[in-house]
């Protein structure tokens, strides 16, 4: 605690300074600065064009690109040509990423807040005074209320690292991240079955079920780029979606599934392959654990049984289950990556991941891959302090049966914060992250911010979070940074390193978290923490990597050849059986069902609607509505439905209608097609935003936050998304 | 013969109720990456006099055998295993246990 007792600007202080300084900025001005850094068309003569490597920073994927720079100026993304991860490519987002680093609407400088949270109105202040304010309030919450009293949400980030960092020196363990609105019940399914969360060997394979994945759209390197490829070399692809998407268009067979049945479909699967033994019988015997139970288990799941539940005709779901179990070990249940759909999500992707297994796809080509050695080290930084006075556990301990205890639940966390229970949780320290956005239930969120005394936050842009934040720091873009080495799996394309450094320097006063959390450290007698710089700790990482340092600077990534099938190889599986576990020996000590056990979904509320959602090839969640080159795309959202559903209501197509659940209510066009199932609609995320400091978008469509109540997953605690009906009627 | 078996099964319960006690006595996980990091990874650090050691260098299983009674005698630092205070002990035990190589929550990277 006495770390924390240092800082040295007092409110009153502060209060001094502040009230003399300069009126209230306007957030949501243009500045004709950031113009004059665009390239002027009428000069003819340009000086000698530089490219410089770097990586994308526009979705989570880190693909490899080439920035050209002129007169100072970034004046084109190109892909990296040697980037075997995304296969050479560049996506429309990754082109437009230089639309982010000269966005008008970009932070500028460190704001405060001057009124209520969410009236807009903010003043310019200089980093020392943000950082002596941030300092002075981080202090108080932990004297008060101990350092568990502040909560931490690092986003997806190359340097999210160094938050977590920081809050293990600061002392909080109430660190929670994207991953809880995303994949958690996936990894945690894998990893309860596998010993580890696999990769998909897409390239290779000769048969693919995809459900409740969209890689032509939702992006995924190499994976999207290879399943083109796959289906040029005769792979099969069946999908099941209750939306017709791009991959369900470009796939063999498209199932309009009924949401929330996925595993009746996998569960009758697994009927088919346990009772006509099509699977590898010497494969099973040497590493599954459980197939004796599992045919026991699954002898009622007939695909007649799930015909009536999925909607899916039992001679389909034999006929596939035959198809794939032929195509094996060359064959795959796709494990895709956003899982935040239902309240049974883990024990759904248990389905497929169980699937899998009789597959015995583990570790072959065409298969699943384990994570191959990138080489990396993890830096020698200082060991974290122990805080005696702070208490036992996290505050969302327990409240799902098997949490990530490094990721936790931002659901639960949010709850315990709302009930003060089992303790109170006061700051928050938020970095590119914007839960107000991607998280269920937004009203909730804004209920939480009203329990807290502190928000900090970290962003390139005034997102929603932001917007409802005390103190805005501005960061720079990914192009103006120097970053840490990131390791990446890229399938069977690479396993490899990536390390950025600035294109151009940071405009403005954008800085990045590492110097925030720098002069956070200082301020609070935690120096010791931070005593290095970006340079030392990226050579502590690459130190058993004596190529990597040239090959990044040469080629703009490094390739580790290392293991990339029989990585298993007389190893044994991290589980407690040492095998793959169809049957899970630590579910069942823990009373919860270790196999699948089918409940069906709730089923549609009169003349209500299931909402599921989304996102195509050029939004990432958030984030990247309003970028000037993207929003030209799909400048707002629109709620598929299809034509039957919408002639009962009276709608025509373009209409604007009234969208409303138990959560909140918006307006917003309908979009009739048929590729819909008649009792779900749809829509895409990143849209109906409260902050006006987003002007291309703001007062267009609706956030999904804004209708989608809060449910989780019971085993992972990751938010359940797809869980909620709404009411649609024409707008008045 | 009945008592033979009663005596086994009695036996059998006793093992159990121990095993038990064990893992009911784990100490604070996160305490006890502290006080690991504290007391032993001056010799268990790449480049140090032991064995670079985390959590998922082992299984549950292995690290029970580890922290199983007066196991330590036989180790090369048992001086130093000495000096610990038990409840630190408790600790190291139960954020090697709670994140080991085929836990829920393994460590992440060493």
């Amino acid at each position: 605690m006495t770390n924390h007792a240092d800082a040295q600007l007092s409110r009153r202080s502060f209060l001094k300074w502040s009230g003399a300084a300069t009126a209230a900025v306007a957030v949501a001005g243009r500045s004709p600065v950031l113009y004059a850094l665009t390239q002027d068309k009428t000069k003819k003569s340009v000086s000698k064009a530089e490219e410089k490597y770097s990586v994308c920073g526009m979705c989570f994927n880190a693909c490899g690109l080439v920035a050209r720079v002129e007169n100072g100026v970034i004046t084109k993304l190109d892909p990296n040509q040697k980037f075997l991860k995304s296969r050479g490519m560049l996506c429309a987002r990754g082109n437009a990423g230089i639309q982010q680093v000269y966005d008008p609407d970009r932070l500028k400088y460190p704001l405060l807040r001057k009124g209520a949270r969410g009236e807009g109105r903010w003043e310019r202040i200089s980093w020392d005074q943000a950082l002596d304010y941030a300092a002075e309030k981080l202090t108080q919450i932990a004297e008060k209320y101990t350092p568990c009293g502040v909560m931490f949400t690092p986003g997806s980030d190359t340097q999210s690292t160094f938050v977590h960092t920081f809050a293990e020196a600061f002392g909080s363990y109430n660190l929670t991240t994207h991953e809880s609105s995303c994949l958690l019940s996936r990894n945690r399914a894998y990893l309860d079955t596998f010993g580890e969360v696999p990769f998909a060997d897409i390239l290779n394979t000769k048969y693919i079920i995809i459900v409740g994945a969209n890689p032509f759209e939702a992006i995924i390197t190499p994976d999207s780029i290879d399943l083109m490829t796959a289906k040029k070399n005769g792979c099969k692809i069946v999908v099941l979606d209750p939306r017709y998407t791009k991959t369900a268009g470009l796939a063999h067979e498209w199932h309009p599934i009924r949401p929330g049945t996925d595993m009746a479909f996998f569960l009758a699967l697994a009927n088919v392959i346990t009772s006509e033994k099509l699977y590898d019988k010497d494969y099973a015997e040497e590493k599954l654990y459980g197939v004796q139970q599992l045919t026991e288990h699954v002898n009622k799941y007939t695909p007649e049984w799930a015909e009536k539940e999925c909607e899916i005709a039992a001679q389909d779901i034999r006929r596939i289950a035959r198809e794939i179990a032929a195509a094996a070990p060359t064959a795959i249940v796709y494990p895709g990556r956003r899982t935040s759909d239902y309240v049974n999500s883990t024990q759904m992707r248990r389905s497929m991941a169980i699937v899998n297994a009789l597959l015995s796809n583990w570790d072959t080509p065409g298969g699943l891959l384990a994570a191959r050695q990138v080489g990396l080290s993890k830096p020698r930084l200082p060991d974290a302090p122990f805080y005696e006075s702070n208490p036992e556990n996290r505050l969302d301990k327990g409240m799902a049966k098997m949490m990530f205890e490094e990721e936790g639940s931002y659901k639960h966390m949010r709850d315990a914060i709302i009930a003060q229970e089992p303790y109170p949780v006061k700051g928050w320290f938020i970095y590119h992250y914007n839960p107000l956005q991607s998280a269920a239930n937004r009203q909730k969120s804004i209920d939480m911010i009203n329990h807290l005394d502190f928000i900090v936050n970290v962003d390139i842009t005034m997102s929603d979070t932001a917007w409802m934040s005390d103190l805005v720091l501005p960061a720079p873009s990914v192009l103006e940074r120097h970053d840490p080495a990131s390791g990446l799996q890229g399938s069977s394309a690479c396993a490899c390193v990536v390390a950025r450094e600035p294109v151009i320097p940071p405009l403005f006063e954008a800085r990045p978290v590492i110097e925030i959390l720098k002069g956070l450290a200082e301020r609070m007698n935690l120096s010791e923490y931070f005593d290095f710089t970006v340079e030392e700790y990226r050579k502590q990482q690459l130190r058993l990597l004596p190529d990597a340092d040239r090959a990044i600077r040469e080629d703009g990534v490094y390739y580790n050849p290392s293991k990339l099938y029989g990585i298993y190889e007389g190893k044994i599986y991290k589980t407690l059986s040492k095998k793959i576990e169809i049957f899970n020996e630590r579910y069942a000590q823990m009373g919860v069902d270790p196999m699948p056990v089918y409940k069906p979904p709730k089923s549609n509320p009169v003349n209500q609607f299931r909402l599921v959602i989304g996102r195509n090839a050029y939004f990432t969640h958030c984030t990247t509505q309003n970028n000037a080159l993207l929003c030209e795309l799909e400048s707002e959202n629109t709620l598929w439905m299809h034509p039957l559903s919408a002639r009962k209501l009276g709608l025509e197509h373009g209409d604007l209608v009234e969208v409303s659940s138990s959560t909140g209510k918006g307006k917003l066009k309908v979009n009739l097609n048929n590729g819909i199932r008649k009792d779900t609609v749809y829509m895409a995320s990143g849209y109906g935003v409260i902050s006006k400091g987003l002007n291309r978008i703001y007062g267009k469509g609706v956030c999904i936050a804004e209708l989608i109540e809060d449910h989780a997953d019971e085993i992972s605690g990751n938010m359940a998304m797809h869980e909620t009906f709404i009411n649609v009627s024409k707008s008045k | 013969m009945k008592r033979i078996v009663l005596l086994i099964v009695s036996l059998f319960l006793v093992l159990v109720f121990i095993g038990n006690i064990m893992a009911s006595e784990k100490g604070n996980s996160r305490k006890g990456k502290y006080v690991f990091r504290k007391n032993c990874r001056a010799c268990h650090m790449e480049g140090g006099k032991a064995k670079e050691m985390s959590p998922i260098d082992k299984t549950q299983a292995q690290w029970n055998a580890v922290f199983a009674k007066d196991k330590y005698k036989s180790f090369p630092c048992k001086a130093e295993w000495e000096k610990i205070n038990p409840e630190d002990i408790k600790d190291i035990y139960a954020y090697m246990h709670d994140h080991a190589f085929d836990s829920p929550s393994p460590e992440k990277c060493k």
